[in-house]
Protein backbone atom coordinates (compact mmCIF):
# COMPACT_ATOMS: atom_id res chain seq x y z
CA UNK A 1 0.00 0.00 0.00
CA UNK A 2 1.32 3.19 0.38
CA UNK A 3 4.56 4.05 2.66
CA UNK A 4 3.99 6.80 5.06
CA UNK A 5 6.61 9.94 4.55
CA UNK A 6 9.01 10.30 7.09
CA UNK A 7 9.28 13.73 8.77
CA UNK A 8 11.73 15.91 7.54
CA UNK A 9 14.20 16.88 9.84
CA UNK A 10 14.65 20.50 8.77
CA UNK A 11 17.14 21.80 12.29
CA UNK A 12 20.38 22.42 10.10
CA UNK A 13 18.93 23.11 6.24
CA UNK A 14 16.75 26.46 6.86
CA UNK A 15 17.47 29.69 9.36
CA UNK A 16 15.08 30.41 11.59
CA UNK A 17 13.16 33.17 9.45
CA UNK A 18 12.77 30.00 6.82
CA UNK A 19 11.52 27.93 9.28
CA UNK A 20 9.29 30.23 11.01
CA UNK A 21 8.14 30.67 7.89
CA UNK A 22 7.21 27.23 6.90
CA UNK A 23 5.75 26.79 10.17
CA UNK A 24 3.24 29.54 9.95
CA UNK A 25 2.41 27.95 6.35
CA UNK A 26 1.68 24.92 8.19
CA UNK A 27 4.78 22.92 8.20
CA UNK A 28 4.87 20.54 11.53
CA UNK A 29 8.40 19.76 10.51
CA UNK A 30 9.44 23.22 10.83
CA UNK A 31 7.83 23.98 13.94
CA UNK A 32 9.38 20.65 15.08
CA UNK A 33 12.89 21.70 14.03
CA UNK A 34 12.43 25.41 15.53
CA UNK A 35 11.30 24.01 19.25
CA UNK A 36 14.26 21.21 18.46
CA UNK A 37 16.42 24.30 17.62
CA UNK A 38 15.14 26.87 20.93
CA UNK A 39 13.18 24.71 23.00
CA UNK A 40 15.96 24.29 25.49
CA UNK A 41 16.56 27.63 25.96
CA UNK A 42 13.05 29.24 26.44
CA UNK A 43 12.48 25.58 28.77
CA UNK A 44 15.88 26.40 31.06
CA UNK A 45 15.18 30.08 31.34
CA UNK A 46 11.49 29.35 32.05
CA UNK A 47 12.72 26.47 34.58
CA UNK A 48 15.03 28.69 36.71
CA UNK A 49 12.87 31.67 37.42
CA UNK A 50 10.01 29.17 38.21
CA UNK A 51 11.40 26.64 40.14
CA UNK A 52 8.96 24.14 38.47
CA UNK A 53 9.30 21.87 35.82
CA UNK A 54 5.51 21.48 35.04
CA UNK A 55 5.22 25.45 34.85
CA UNK A 56 8.11 25.84 32.95
CA UNK A 57 6.45 23.35 30.56
CA UNK A 58 3.50 25.11 30.04
CA UNK A 59 5.45 28.26 29.64
CA UNK A 60 7.61 26.57 26.83
CA UNK A 61 4.16 25.70 24.92
CA UNK A 62 2.61 29.25 25.35
CA UNK A 63 5.84 30.42 23.96
CA UNK A 64 5.88 28.56 20.88
CA UNK A 65 2.49 28.75 20.20
CA UNK A 66 2.55 32.08 20.27
CA UNK A 67 5.25 31.87 17.21
CA UNK A 68 2.08 30.76 15.45
CA UNK A 69 -0.46 33.19 16.58
CA UNK A 70 1.74 36.52 17.28
CA UNK A 71 2.80 36.39 13.36
CA UNK A 72 3.52 40.01 13.15
CA UNK A 73 5.27 40.65 16.25
CA UNK A 74 8.67 38.88 15.24
CA UNK A 75 10.58 41.10 13.33
CA UNK A 76 13.91 39.13 11.33
CA UNK A 77 15.21 42.30 10.80
CA UNK A 78 15.47 43.58 14.64
CA UNK A 79 16.64 40.49 16.27
CA UNK A 80 17.24 36.87 16.71
CA UNK A 81 14.40 34.36 16.83
CA UNK A 82 15.91 33.05 20.21
CA UNK A 83 16.10 36.48 21.84
CA UNK A 84 12.29 37.08 20.82
CA UNK A 85 11.39 33.67 22.20
CA UNK A 86 13.26 34.35 25.64
CA UNK A 87 11.39 37.81 25.58
CA UNK A 88 7.68 36.18 25.15
CA UNK A 89 9.32 33.21 27.93
CA UNK A 90 10.58 36.14 30.06
CA UNK A 91 6.68 38.23 29.90
CA UNK A 92 5.04 34.76 30.38
CA UNK A 93 7.21 34.05 33.67
CA UNK A 94 6.51 37.27 35.18
CA UNK A 95 2.84 36.92 34.66
CA UNK A 96 3.40 33.09 36.16
CA UNK A 97 5.15 34.60 39.21
CA UNK A 98 2.39 37.30 39.62
CA UNK A 99 -0.58 34.89 39.80
CA UNK A 100 1.44 32.64 42.20
CA UNK A 101 2.58 35.71 44.76
CA UNK A 102 6.23 35.13 44.02
CA UNK A 103 8.15 37.79 45.52
CA UNK A 104 8.90 40.03 42.75
CA UNK A 105 11.06 42.46 45.14
CA UNK A 106 12.58 45.28 42.80
CA UNK A 107 16.05 44.71 41.55
CA UNK A 108 16.91 48.69 43.77
CA UNK A 109 15.49 47.23 46.92
CA UNK A 110 18.36 45.67 49.20
CA UNK A 111 17.23 42.23 49.83
CA UNK A 112 19.37 39.90 52.42
CA UNK A 113 20.32 36.11 50.95
CA UNK A 114 20.31 33.68 53.18
CA UNK A 115 22.26 30.20 52.98
CA UNK A 116 21.41 27.16 53.53
CA UNK A 117 22.96 26.03 56.33
CA UNK A 118 26.49 23.89 55.79
CA UNK A 119 24.92 21.57 58.02
CA UNK A 120 22.01 20.55 56.24
CA UNK A 121 24.82 18.83 53.47
CA UNK A 122 26.31 15.77 54.95
CA UNK A 123 29.65 16.76 55.98
CA UNK A 124 31.86 14.25 53.75
CA UNK A 125 30.14 16.98 50.62
CA UNK A 126 33.28 18.38 49.08
CA UNK A 127 33.74 22.19 50.05
CA UNK A 128 33.42 22.79 46.57
CA UNK A 129 30.40 20.76 46.06
CA UNK A 130 29.09 23.04 48.93
CA UNK A 131 30.27 26.24 47.49
CA UNK A 132 28.21 25.57 44.35
CA UNK A 133 25.37 24.09 46.52
CA UNK A 134 25.48 27.69 48.14
CA UNK A 135 25.43 29.56 45.22
CA UNK A 136 22.90 27.72 43.22
CA UNK A 137 20.71 28.69 46.21
CA UNK A 138 21.84 32.20 46.65
CA UNK A 139 20.11 32.18 43.03
CA UNK A 140 17.14 31.22 43.69
CA UNK A 141 16.85 33.73 46.26
CA UNK A 142 17.44 36.48 44.08
CA UNK A 143 15.07 39.06 43.02
CA UNK A 144 13.46 37.72 39.84
CA UNK A 145 14.82 40.93 37.90
CA UNK A 146 18.55 40.26 38.70
CA UNK A 147 17.93 36.44 39.07
CA UNK A 148 17.08 36.47 35.12
CA UNK A 149 20.31 38.88 34.07
CA UNK A 150 22.17 35.88 35.49
CA UNK A 151 20.49 33.70 33.82
CA UNK A 152 21.54 35.01 30.40
CA UNK A 153 24.62 36.37 31.05
CA UNK A 154 26.03 34.27 33.10
CA UNK A 155 24.54 30.55 32.43
CA UNK A 156 22.97 31.05 29.02
CA UNK A 157 26.10 33.03 27.56
CA UNK A 158 24.17 35.41 26.39
CA UNK A 159 25.90 38.76 25.33
CA UNK A 160 24.86 41.96 27.10
CA UNK A 161 23.56 43.01 24.07
CA UNK A 162 21.31 39.87 22.80
CA UNK A 163 20.35 39.95 27.18
CA UNK A 164 19.15 43.49 27.05
CA UNK A 165 17.02 42.60 23.40
CA UNK A 166 15.02 40.10 26.20
CA UNK A 167 14.24 42.36 28.69
CA UNK A 168 13.29 45.24 26.82
CA UNK A 169 16.16 47.37 28.56
CA UNK A 170 19.26 49.26 27.63
CA UNK A 171 22.54 47.26 27.39
CA UNK A 172 23.51 49.59 30.92
CA UNK A 173 21.05 48.02 33.23
CA UNK A 174 21.79 45.08 31.74
CA UNK A 175 25.96 45.51 33.02
CA UNK A 176 24.52 47.37 36.45
CA UNK A 177 22.07 44.33 37.24
CA UNK A 178 24.44 41.40 36.79
CA UNK A 179 26.95 43.53 38.89
CA UNK A 180 24.78 44.01 41.60
CA UNK A 181 23.49 40.03 41.39
CA UNK A 182 27.08 39.31 41.58
CA UNK A 183 28.14 40.57 43.96
CA UNK A 184 25.33 39.63 45.93
CA UNK A 185 26.28 36.30 45.10
CA UNK A 186 30.00 36.88 46.00
CA UNK A 187 28.85 38.55 49.46
CA UNK A 188 26.90 35.51 49.96
CA UNK A 189 29.87 32.90 48.84
CA UNK A 190 32.45 34.79 51.11
CA UNK A 191 30.14 33.65 53.93
CA UNK A 192 30.04 30.66 52.79
CA UNK A 193 33.55 29.99 52.83
CA UNK A 194 34.22 31.76 56.04
CA UNK A 195 31.83 29.39 57.47
CA UNK A 196 33.63 26.39 55.49
CA UNK A 197 37.07 27.78 57.40
CA UNK A 198 35.53 27.68 60.37
CA UNK A 199 34.29 24.60 60.52
CA UNK A 200 37.60 23.24 58.87
CA UNK A 201 38.98 24.88 61.76
CA UNK B 1 41.04 32.80 47.55
CA UNK B 2 39.04 35.44 45.83
CA UNK B 3 35.57 35.30 46.25
CA UNK B 4 34.87 36.91 42.38
CA UNK B 5 36.86 34.62 40.75
CA UNK B 6 35.54 31.66 42.52
CA UNK B 7 31.74 33.08 41.80
CA UNK B 8 32.98 33.28 38.28
CA UNK B 9 33.92 29.37 37.96
CA UNK B 10 30.93 28.20 40.00
CA UNK B 11 28.52 29.91 38.12
CA UNK B 12 30.61 28.60 34.78
CA UNK B 13 29.89 25.25 36.20
CA UNK B 14 26.03 25.51 36.64
CA UNK B 15 25.87 26.89 33.38
CA UNK B 16 27.28 24.15 31.86
CA UNK B 17 25.01 21.22 34.04
CA UNK B 18 21.57 24.21 32.92
CA UNK B 19 22.99 23.87 29.51
CA UNK B 20 23.01 20.45 29.43
CA UNK B 21 18.90 20.56 30.14
CA UNK B 22 17.26 20.21 27.23
CA UNK B 23 13.09 20.72 26.21
CA UNK B 24 11.09 18.50 27.10
CA UNK B 25 10.60 16.11 24.13
CA UNK B 26 7.11 15.34 25.36
CA UNK B 27 5.72 18.80 23.49
CA UNK B 28 7.69 18.50 19.94
CA UNK B 29 4.21 16.60 18.66
CA UNK B 30 1.87 19.09 20.24
CA UNK B 31 3.36 21.73 18.52
CA UNK B 32 4.01 19.90 15.29
CA UNK B 33 0.18 19.60 15.61
CA UNK B 34 -0.51 23.05 16.33
CA UNK B 35 1.60 24.28 13.37
CA UNK B 36 0.11 21.77 10.92
CA UNK B 37 -3.87 22.56 12.16
CA UNK B 38 -3.37 25.76 11.47
CA UNK B 39 -3.22 25.69 8.15
CA UNK B 40 -6.19 23.69 8.17
CA UNK B 41 -8.04 26.20 10.31
CA UNK B 42 -6.48 29.05 7.63
CA UNK B 43 -8.43 27.19 5.16
CA UNK B 44 -11.22 26.28 6.86
CA UNK B 45 -11.62 30.36 7.62
CA UNK B 46 -11.30 31.36 3.81
CA UNK B 47 -13.79 28.63 3.16
CA UNK B 48 -16.09 30.21 5.55
CA UNK B 49 -15.29 33.97 4.11
CA UNK B 50 -15.60 32.58 0.54
CA UNK B 51 -19.17 31.01 1.34
CA UNK B 52 -19.83 34.09 3.12
CA UNK B 53 -18.78 36.43 -0.10
CA UNK B 54 -21.23 34.22 -2.24
CA UNK B 55 -24.10 34.22 0.09
CA UNK B 56 -23.82 38.20 0.01
CA UNK B 57 -23.39 38.49 -3.44
CA UNK B 58 -26.61 36.03 -4.48
CA UNK B 59 -28.70 37.68 -1.96
CA UNK B 60 -27.29 41.11 -3.73
CA UNK B 61 -28.09 39.80 -7.13
CA UNK B 62 -31.01 38.65 -5.96
CA UNK B 63 -32.38 41.92 -4.34
CA UNK B 64 -31.32 43.88 -7.67
CA UNK B 65 -33.25 41.21 -10.09
CA UNK B 66 -36.20 41.97 -7.76
CA UNK B 67 -36.27 45.88 -8.14
CA UNK B 68 -35.45 45.84 -11.94
CA UNK B 69 -38.96 43.06 -12.38
CA UNK B 70 -40.33 45.61 -9.85
CA UNK B 71 -39.38 48.77 -11.87
CA UNK B 72 -40.42 46.91 -15.57
CA UNK B 73 -43.68 45.75 -14.10
CA UNK B 74 -44.37 49.21 -12.83
CA UNK B 75 -44.18 50.68 -16.09
CA UNK B 76 -44.40 48.15 -19.12
CA UNK B 77 -48.13 47.33 -18.60
CA UNK B 78 -49.26 50.98 -18.62
CA UNK B 79 -47.19 51.77 -21.98
CA UNK B 80 -48.65 48.28 -23.56
CA UNK B 81 -51.98 49.19 -22.55
CA UNK B 82 -51.33 52.87 -23.99
CA UNK B 83 -50.40 51.38 -27.49
CA UNK B 84 -53.79 48.98 -27.70
CA UNK B 85 -55.53 52.17 -26.38
CA UNK B 86 -54.42 54.03 -29.25
CA UNK B 87 -56.19 53.86 -33.00
CA UNK B 88 -53.39 53.45 -35.98
CA UNK B 89 -54.30 55.15 -38.45
CA UNK B 90 -51.98 55.85 -41.54
CA UNK B 91 -50.18 59.33 -41.77
CA UNK B 92 -48.07 60.97 -43.85
CA UNK B 93 -44.17 61.60 -43.14
CA UNK B 94 -45.09 65.85 -43.60
CA UNK B 95 -43.97 66.43 -40.24
CA UNK B 96 -40.99 65.16 -38.39
CA UNK B 97 -40.27 66.61 -34.79
CA UNK B 98 -36.69 66.99 -33.68
CA UNK B 99 -35.70 64.33 -31.27
CA UNK B 100 -36.35 64.29 -28.13
CA UNK B 101 -33.00 66.00 -26.38
CA UNK B 102 -31.29 64.71 -23.02
CA UNK B 103 -32.21 61.43 -22.52
CA UNK B 104 -32.60 60.87 -18.88
CA UNK B 105 -33.54 57.18 -18.80
CA UNK B 106 -34.07 54.44 -21.56
CA UNK B 107 -36.24 51.49 -21.09
CA UNK B 108 -36.76 49.35 -23.65
CA UNK B 109 -40.92 48.57 -25.06
CA UNK B 110 -41.53 44.76 -26.46
CA UNK B 111 -41.89 44.94 -29.87
CA UNK B 112 -45.16 43.20 -29.15
CA UNK B 113 -46.44 46.50 -28.54
CA UNK B 114 -46.19 48.90 -31.34
CA UNK B 115 -47.61 52.41 -31.61
CA UNK B 116 -49.12 53.88 -34.32
CA UNK B 117 -49.39 57.85 -34.50
CA UNK B 118 -53.00 59.55 -34.68
CA UNK B 119 -54.91 62.15 -33.61
CA UNK B 120 -55.05 65.82 -34.97
CA UNK B 121 -51.91 68.28 -35.88
CA UNK B 122 -52.90 70.01 -32.38
CA UNK B 123 -54.19 68.59 -29.05
CA UNK B 124 -55.28 70.88 -26.74
CA UNK B 125 -55.40 69.14 -24.08
CA UNK B 126 -56.93 70.75 -21.76
CA UNK B 127 -60.25 71.00 -24.22
CA UNK B 128 -59.64 67.31 -24.60
CA UNK B 129 -60.12 66.71 -20.77
CA UNK B 130 -63.39 65.08 -21.60
CA UNK B 131 -62.12 62.24 -23.07
CA UNK B 132 -58.80 62.30 -21.72
CA UNK B 133 -57.79 63.39 -17.86
CA UNK B 134 -56.23 66.21 -17.32
CA UNK B 135 -52.48 67.72 -18.72
CA UNK B 136 -50.92 67.54 -15.60
CA UNK B 137 -51.99 64.40 -14.80
CA UNK B 138 -51.52 62.32 -18.06
CA UNK B 139 -50.74 59.24 -16.16
CA UNK B 140 -50.67 57.47 -19.59
CA UNK B 141 -49.50 57.93 -23.01
CA UNK B 142 -50.59 60.50 -25.66
CA UNK B 143 -50.00 59.88 -29.31
CA UNK B 144 -48.02 63.52 -30.14
CA UNK B 145 -49.69 65.25 -32.93
CA UNK B 146 -46.21 66.15 -34.49
CA UNK B 147 -45.65 62.37 -35.25
CA UNK B 148 -48.41 62.28 -37.65
CA UNK B 149 -46.78 60.82 -40.89
CA UNK B 150 -44.13 59.01 -39.44
CA UNK B 151 -43.99 55.66 -40.18
CA UNK B 152 -44.81 53.00 -37.75
CA UNK B 153 -42.17 52.14 -34.96
CA UNK B 154 -42.19 48.50 -34.80
CA UNK B 155 -39.71 49.08 -31.33
CA UNK B 156 -40.17 51.79 -28.73
CA UNK B 157 -38.10 53.40 -26.13
CA UNK B 158 -39.14 55.91 -23.28
CA UNK B 159 -37.45 58.34 -22.64
CA UNK B 160 -37.59 60.18 -19.17
CA UNK B 161 -36.60 63.96 -19.70
CA UNK B 162 -37.54 67.15 -17.78
CA UNK B 163 -39.23 69.96 -19.92
CA UNK B 164 -40.96 73.21 -19.31
CA UNK B 165 -44.61 73.46 -20.00
CA UNK B 166 -44.27 76.19 -22.30
CA UNK B 167 -42.00 73.90 -24.30
CA UNK B 168 -45.12 70.79 -24.99
CA UNK B 169 -45.89 73.32 -27.69
CA UNK B 170 -43.25 72.21 -30.09
CA UNK B 171 -44.91 68.61 -29.69
CA UNK B 172 -47.80 69.83 -30.58
CA UNK B 173 -49.30 70.04 -26.97
CA UNK B 174 -50.89 73.10 -26.01
CA UNK B 175 -50.30 73.34 -22.17
CA UNK B 176 -52.33 75.99 -19.35
CA UNK B 177 -50.69 79.52 -19.34
CA UNK B 178 -50.04 78.87 -15.85
CA UNK B 179 -48.20 75.79 -16.73
CA UNK B 180 -45.95 77.25 -18.83
CA UNK B 181 -43.01 77.80 -16.53
CA UNK B 182 -43.47 74.69 -14.37
CA UNK B 183 -40.87 72.11 -15.11
CA UNK B 184 -42.62 68.81 -16.26
CA UNK B 185 -41.04 65.02 -15.89
CA UNK B 186 -42.27 63.74 -18.71
CA UNK B 187 -41.55 60.32 -20.99
CA UNK B 188 -41.44 60.34 -24.60
CA UNK B 189 -42.31 56.97 -26.70
CA UNK B 190 -39.22 57.14 -29.41
CA UNK B 191 -38.89 55.01 -32.18
CA UNK B 192 -36.28 52.99 -33.49
CA UNK B 193 -35.38 56.02 -35.61
CA UNK B 194 -34.96 58.48 -32.46
CA UNK B 195 -38.26 60.68 -33.34
CA UNK B 196 -41.00 60.79 -30.69
CA UNK B 197 -44.26 59.25 -30.80
CA UNK B 198 -46.28 60.31 -27.75
CA UNK B 199 -45.88 61.35 -24.01
CA UNK B 200 -47.07 60.91 -21.14
CA UNK B 201 -46.53 63.50 -18.17
CA UNK B 202 -45.62 62.00 -15.17
CA UNK B 203 -45.64 64.89 -12.75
Amino acid sequence: MFDRQPRRRLDGELSDEQLHREALAGSGEAMAALYRRHGGLVYRFSLRMSGIPAAAEEITQEVFLALLTQVDRFDAGRGMLSTWLCGIARRQVWKYLARNNAALVDSDEECTLELQSPDDGPAEVMLRGEAVAAVRAGMDQLPPALREVVILCALEEMSYEQAAQVLAVPVGTVRSRLHRAKARLAGLLRTEMASMERKRG
Amino acid sequence: MNADRELDDILSEIGREHRAIGAPESLEPLLFAASASRIRDTRQRRMRLTWALATAAILLAVVAAGGIVWQTRGSHPRQTQQAQLVPARPVGPESRPAPVQDPGRQKSVPKSAPLHKTGPAHVNLRDSSAKQPAWNSLDEFVALPVSEGLPAATELSVVRVRVRGSELRQYGLEAPPDAGAQTLLAEFAVGEDGLPRAIRIVR
